[in-house]
């Protein structure tokens, strides 16, 4: 096993509902403190394989994994694995900003209140660390206890990356977070996440390109379900060793 | 993680809570249609629908007056309802579409869909019974209208706007007019929807009794005529399950099972229809 | 296109028919008050706080029936409301797929099934369980118990406010529930797996997103069955008793307005008698109409709210 891995995915297959085969055996490591970009056309199965990261797809019936992540050296499909505890440990950021009906600051404590803190003074303290990290502190300073709606979108999106940091968790795992935003948002996002990388792991699933390019450190290309080509990302973009890669990544199709 | 654990319980606690909220509710159904079978089934014979009743207190006797009586009144408010019902829907769809008119309308149709109909009963009582000076069957058929017509309108007017506008673009390009583009493609497009409507309306008035109680109030002997008070088996049923007799009541039980199964059976051909139309639930 | 003549008389045909709503509205509230006139003019808006109801005496108010009408749908709201919003999580949340169509039928088979069978199960089998078996229970274990005995003083006879409550609480069950259901599933699924990523449990995300997201439609419900109870007539008639009181026992018979409207009306035998049951009905009427129009208001605030 790779010392330096956060995960390692062996030979992972996963069925939707109906038996549909999503993702072909797939292995690859995950390495810690880096940032894994998964790109390829809609439909790949990134967004499938990102979601298998904190078993999502459990929430749904009729769901089949098969094949292993290791994620510190423990199988994640065990029977022994707490789903609550592996997804309070990877956080995740969705397409569009998913702030709940409750103020900024009910928003950043919701998780460490399921996790027990209680203590008014312990949560302002973290809430304001969180915001602080996700760059949100001082626009939203003053009004802590507004609802989240009243954001704009690209502050909702920190907003929730802040929520996501505030349990500490090793792992983020983000699904496409600047589809939905304008370019000047979008390049806060990006910034935001080159400068977690330091202290967490980082998958990111993009429909961008460039932003895969910008940001990430391994890149894997992925087609059908299966995938095509992983390596770091400066040779993904300049000099792939498969034929399906460069063209996609030349814009040939996709 | 003892913490983790105590979410956990609360969590299974309250989902089994839930469960039990839901099987409630299976209960009631199981435990009232049960019910109504087991009482009406003993008392349901071909008498009961051949003859008129027996003088109170005596044994045997039907209650073909009601049926009948319950049947007439049902069709002509459904006669007078539907038609109001439809058009009123359409104005709301088409011609007012998107104006404050229809939204008003609409509103207001949603609100007098549940006032209670113990009031249209005193309503109707007021200007068509009292001036006329007694109880008559076109009385509680009109009561029943009143009650169709917002649920006809209101499901008129959802099915039609279903129907895409581009539809009606193609007819209009063809020299169509709006009338005609209503009637020839709009109101195909959108038939079974205004069906269901139509059948769950017949099936709401059809248990209705509060507002038959001073309209069309009773009738003891059979009579076809609507200018006349006529029996319902609604209103007979409250009779017979509040007066003495232990015939009066397996005969109320007996009505009910009647009444309950053309009504549910209405509900579910309605609810089929719709589903067998658009597929998705 | 609008200018040919079939058309012209279609579309008027079609506004006149829409605008029959309307004038019914007004035409009920106007004849309601024309008739109530002769009451309204001897009682006053003394009529709502005085508990008379004499039609020998000619002496008549309707807060005996006011508030049985309060007291009856305050209860059956308390017991239906934690039922129902308990039956729309398990659909929308507990349920497997499989045994959620058939729950949902059940449920509108229930709002289907009409009040006077209700009633009629109410008084021949309802009744007797509950003076024979829920109501003395109830007696025994609230005996001793400060200012709650009260509620369950009297010897249960099963004709009474506690069974007409019931009754009336499965009546509203299915509109409370379904609406809750359908305000349930309009929380959006992304914001739900957004709690979930965070280690939330089932209950949690119910409790914490999914209720406060639509609570604006669950409540539009809540208050809709408000209407619907108070207006409901022949499933309560049955087992309420008409008893024209203040009634301090849940065990004591009471009489609802539109209890009082069924059993008087067609009896009433003078005109000051009719004239105040008209003076009940525009009260009833206007209750309703207030209840139903607030109800409607929050259904149309959470429909905007959600489609944003």
């Amino acid at each position: 096993m790779n010392a330096a891995a956060e995960f390692d995915v062996k030979g992972l297959n996963f069925y939707y509902a109906g038996n549909v085969h999503a993702i072909k055996n797939i292995t690859l490591p995950v390495h810690k403190k880096n940032v894994t970009a998964l790109i390829g056309p809609s439909g790949c199965g990134k967004t499938t394989l990102l979601r298998c990261f904190n078993r999502m797809h459990d929430l749904y019936p009729g769901n089949r994994y098969e094949g292993e992540i290791l994620f510190k050296g423990e199988n994640i499909f065990s029977d022994e694995i707490d789903l609550i505890d592996l997804r309070s440990r990877i956080g995740m950021v969705f397409q569009k900003p998913t702030p709940f009906p409750m103020s900024i600051f009910d928003n950043i404590a919701y998780g460490l209140r399921l996790k027990g803190v209680k203590k008014i003074s312990g949560l302002s303290e973290r809430v304001e660390k969180a915001l602080n990290n996700a760059a949100l502190w001082d626009e939203v300073k003053d009004k802590l206890h507004a609802s989240a709606y009243e954001l704009s979108g690209g502050q909702q999106q920190r907003l929730v990356i802040a929520r996501a940091l505030a349990v500490e968790p090793e792992v983020i795992l983000f699904d496409e977070p600047t589809s939905a935003l304008d370019p000047i948002s979008t390049s806060k996002i990006e910034d935001l996440i080159v400068e977690l990388k330091k202290n967490l792991t980082i998958i990111i699933v993009t429909h961008n390109m460039q932003q895969a390019a910008r940001i990430s450190d391994m890149t894997g290309f992925m087609m059908l379900g299966d995938l095509i080509e992983y390596d770091s990302t400066d040779k993904i973009f300049t000099n792939p060793s498969e034929k399906l890669t460069g063209d996609y990544i030349t814009g040939r199709f996709g | 993680m003892t913490r983790v654990r105590k979410r956990k319980i609360e969590g299974v606690i309250a989902m089994v809570l839930c469960t039990v909220a839901a099987l409630t509710g299976l209960f009631w159904l199981v435990f009232i249609l049960g019910d109504v079978l087991a009482h009406g089934i003993k008392a349901l014979n071909l008498n009961l629908f051949i003859n008129d009743p027996a003088p109170a207190g005596v044994e045997g006797g039907g209650l073909r007056n009601a049926f009948i009586g319950q049947l007439l009144i049902t069709l002509c408010a459904t006669l007078i309802g539907v038609p109001i019902g439809v058009l009123g829907g359409t104005f709301l769809a088409e011609y007012a579409r998107g104006r404050r008119i229809a939204r008003l309308i609409s509103i207001l149709s949603d609100i007098m869909v549940s006032v209670p109909s113990i009031v249209i009963g005193t309503f109707i009582y007021a200007v068509l019974v009292k001036p006329i000076g007694h109880f008559s069957g076109w009385a509680g058929a009109i009561a029943l209208s009143i009650i169709m017509i917002p649920v006809v309108l209101r499901t008129t007017e959802d099915m039609l706007r279903l129907v895409p506008w581009t539809l009606r673009e193609a007819a209009f390009a063809l020299g169509a007019p709006y009338y005609k583009v209503i009637i020839q493609i709009v109101y195909r497009g959108a038939s079974t929807g205004i069906l269901t409507g139509i059948l769950l309306s017949i099936a709401r008035v059809s248990g209705e009794t509060a507002p038959l109680l001073f309209t069309s109030f009773n009738n003891s002997f059979f009579s076809a005529d609507m200018n006349k008070p006529i029996a319902s088996l609604t209103v007979t049923i409250f009779q017979y399950a509040m007066g003495p007799y232990e015939s009066w009541h397996s005969q109320a039980w007996a009505a009910s099972l009647v009444i309950t199964l053309s009504i549910l059976t209405l509900t579910v051909i309605g609810r089929l229809l719709i589903k067998g139309r658009h597929g998705k639930r | 296109m609008r200018k040919n003549p079939a058309d012209i008389i279609f579309s008027a045909t079609t506004a006149i028919a829409s605008l029959s709503v309307a004038v019914f509205v007004i035409g009920i509230l106007y004849v309601l008050i024309m008739e109530s006139s002769p009451a309204i003019g001897r009682f006053g808006i003394k009529f709502l706080i005085s508990t008379d109801w004499d039609p020998v005496k000619e002496s008549f108010g309707a807060l005996t029936n006011i508030y049985g009408t309060i007291i009856t749908t305050f209860l059956s709201l308390l017991i239906a409301i934690p039922v129902s919003i308990g039956i729309a999580i398990f659909v929308t949340e507990i349920s497997p797929n499989f045994l959620k169509a058939p729950i949902g039928a059940a449920i509108e088979l229930l709002a289907a099934i009409p009040s006077i069978i209700y009633g009629m199960w109410g008084l021949f089998t309802l009744s007797p369980i509950m003076s024979r078996h829920v109501e003395p229970f109830l007696k025994k274990i609230t005996a001793g118990i400060p200012i709650v005995s009260i509620l369950f003083q009297g010897t249960p006879m099963g004709i009474d406010i506690l069974t007409a409550s019931v009754i009336l609480s499965i009546m509203i069950i299915p509109f409370t529930a379904s609406i809750s259901r359908d305000s349930f599933n309009l929380t959006p699924p992304i914001i739900k797996e957004s709690a979930y990523a965070i280690g939330a449990t089932k209950w949690e995300v119910v409790k914490n997103i999914v209720i406060p997201y639509s609570k604006i439609g669950v409540f539009g419900g809540i208050v809709l069955s408000l209407g619907r109870a108070i207006g409901e007539t022949m499933a309560v008639a049955f087992v309420l008793g008409n008893n024209h009181r203040i009634a301090t026992s849940l065990f004591d018979a009471a009489a609802t307005i539109t209890v009082t409207l069924a059993n008087e009306f067609a009896e009433a035998d003078n005109d000051i008698y009719l004239s105040s049951l008209f003076y009940l009905a525009l009260v009833l009427f206007v209750m309703s109409f207030i209840t139903l129009a607030v109800a409607k208001y929050f259904l149309i605030r959470a429909e905007r709210k959600y489609s944003r």
